[in-house]
């Protein structure tokens, strides 16, 4: 196992209408490839902010971030991104949105049509190709999210509460799906959410974000073993500590 | 549904029969006032008149228009990208807008003389305006998530401007054809009146000083329409382009 992210002492400023506003302060942490790891927290806690720094949309204001060896400078192109509101071209069909991270790499039209139809494939999207986003459905949607982010083959997945928009049948399908991807893919995610049960149902290891300014409250190892039932009793011990951790300031609401 | 469209001709029967009491009572002697069916008349004995000079109006406007198109789309997908550009041409686009095309009659005549040049000069700057300002607006209206796509994916800037930027700003850049079109048929028949010796305007005026009113009502008839078709053809055009947009906006045409 190689340390594939590395966050040292990372803290993010951004400059407020009254006065600077401190996203996050001293964020350590590394995190081996293959990984699955959840930033869980409130909103406002800095977890999608840190996501957006270790992507390269964002610079830290202090420290450094590598990933896969390399110091950021930019967004790395071993690591591909989600968004929760998918991010989708409304102008493009589905085939092109799939294909848009291939393009930009300069693949040729036959590389991007054969990655696309496997990948489409794989995530259910047969027969959806020539869809225009806004005729399908919000789990639709991000199924063709997910499949763009893995044409280039990343090392990382970096998602950004990809299923907080969905309903929560969706929402549980979609989990199942990005588990078996992650398994047969073997890429590291890093999954940023703000639902205990999700961050317990997915991930290898939770970092529990608190805010004012955005720091890690704590670093946890969910050794349970898959597929995890929410009903058992070492998850519902998890789920009780998880909720102290994250209600621990609650009186600064 | 047929019917509902029917419902746009109702206001114009309406102003027929307006049209036709107001000669049968002889609000104004026929020579000012002509019947309707006099008016009719000229389009089967002065047809070839009218006709030329519906032509020599249409290619000015097809020339102009097709001139700040080719100006102002690119310089407003820059403008709407680039901050700097924007500073920079802010407040002379909102100076230069101001000032109605037609004010420019005599300065064009000055430095153009008369003929085609100063007229289709001024058609120029009627529809630039509309043109550069529309799309500066829609190339702003871009969502933020689409943009750190294209950031993540770490696509060209050409890449960014011909596949983002530009299908984003289309319906935007029609909405400011359409009111470039409209602007522009307003001044070529005004600027006929003047600069020119041919065209619809010229038409008009020629026919006040022979004391042919009819012509003149033709003349305003065929000015409307090819305004009405005009429009409907850019319309046609948009839907056509931007059909990925049905079923996303509130008000479909």
């Amino acid at each position: 196992m190689t340390r594939f992210i590395e966050v040292n002492s990372v803290g993010k400023t951004y400059p407020g209408k009254l006065e600077p506003v401190e996203a996050l302060r001293g964020i350590d942490f590394t995190c081996n490839e293959g990984d699955f790891v959840c930033l869980l927290g409130r909103s406002g806690c800095g977890k999608s902010t840190l996501l957006q720094l270790m992507a390269g949309l964002e610079t830290p204001s202090a420290g450094h971030i590598a990933v896969a060896g390399r110091e950021l400078d930019g967004p790395s192109p071993s690591a591909s991104i989600v968004f929760q509101d998918h991010g989708l071209f409304p102008w493009m069909t589905v085939q092109k949105n799939v294909e848009f991270n291939m393009k930009a790499r300069g693949l040729s039209a036959a590389e991007r049509a054969a990655t696309a139809r496997r990948l489409l494939e794989m995530t259910g999207l047969t027969g959806f190709e020539g869809r225009y986003p806004h005729e399908l459905s919000g789990g639709m949607r991000q199924r063709v999210g997910i499949a763009r982010a893995l044409t280039t083959g990343p090392k990382a997945l970096l998602m950004d509460e990809p299923f907080g928009a969905l309903d929560a049948q969706t929402r549980g399908k979609l989990q199942d799906e990005l588990l078996q991807i992650w398994e047969t893919q073997k890429t590291t995610v890093l999954f940023v959410t703000h639902s205990i049960d999700e961050a317990l149902l997915l991930a290898d290891r939770i970092l529990v974000f608190t805010p004012r300014p955005g720091r890690i409250a704590a670093d946890i190892e969910v050794d349970l073993p898959r597929p995890r039932a929410p009903e058992s009793e070492p998850f519902a011990t998890l789920a009780r500590e998880l909720r102290a951790l994250i209600g621990a300031d609650r009186d600064f609401d | 549904m047929q019917l509902r469209r029917a419902l746009g001709l109702l206001p114009l029967a309406l102003l027929f029969l307006a049209w036709e009491i107001s000669v049968e009572l002889k609000v104004y002697p026929p020579i000012l006032l002509p019947p309707p069916a006099k008016v009719a008349m000229v389009f089967v004995e002065d047809l070839p008149t009218v006709l030329d000079n519906a032509l020599a109006s249409v290619e000015r406007v097809v020339a102009g228009i097709g001139l700040s198109f080719l100006v102002a789309v690119p310089l407003g997908l820059m403008i709407g990208r680039y901050r700097v550009l924007d500073l920079l041409t802010d407040w002379s686009i909102q100076i230069f807008r101001s000032v109605p095309p037609i004010s420019l009659i005599p300065l064009a005549i000055l430095f153009l003389g008369i003929g085609d040049k100063p007229a289709i000069t001024l058609i120029f700057l009627s529809g630039l305006w509309p043109l550069l300002i529309n799309t500066i607006f829609g190339v702003r209206g871009i969502e933020r998530t689409l943009m750190k796509v294209a950031r993540a994916a770490r696509a060209s800037e050409w890449l960014v401007m011909k596949d983002i930027v530009l299908p984003a700003a289309l319906p935007a850049i029609f909405t400011g054809l359409r009111l470039a079109v409209g602007a522009g048929w307003l001044t070529v028949v005004t600027a006929e009146m003047i600069a020119v010796k041919s065209g619809l305007g010229y038409m008009i005026l020629n026919a006040q000083l022979t004391f042919r009113s009819d012509l003149i009502f033709a003349g305003i008839v065929v000015i409307g329409a090819i305004g009405l078709l005009a429009d409907q053809l850019v319309r046609l055009a948009r839907a056509r382009v931007c059909r990925w947009q049905e079923g996303l906006t509130a008000a479909t045409e």
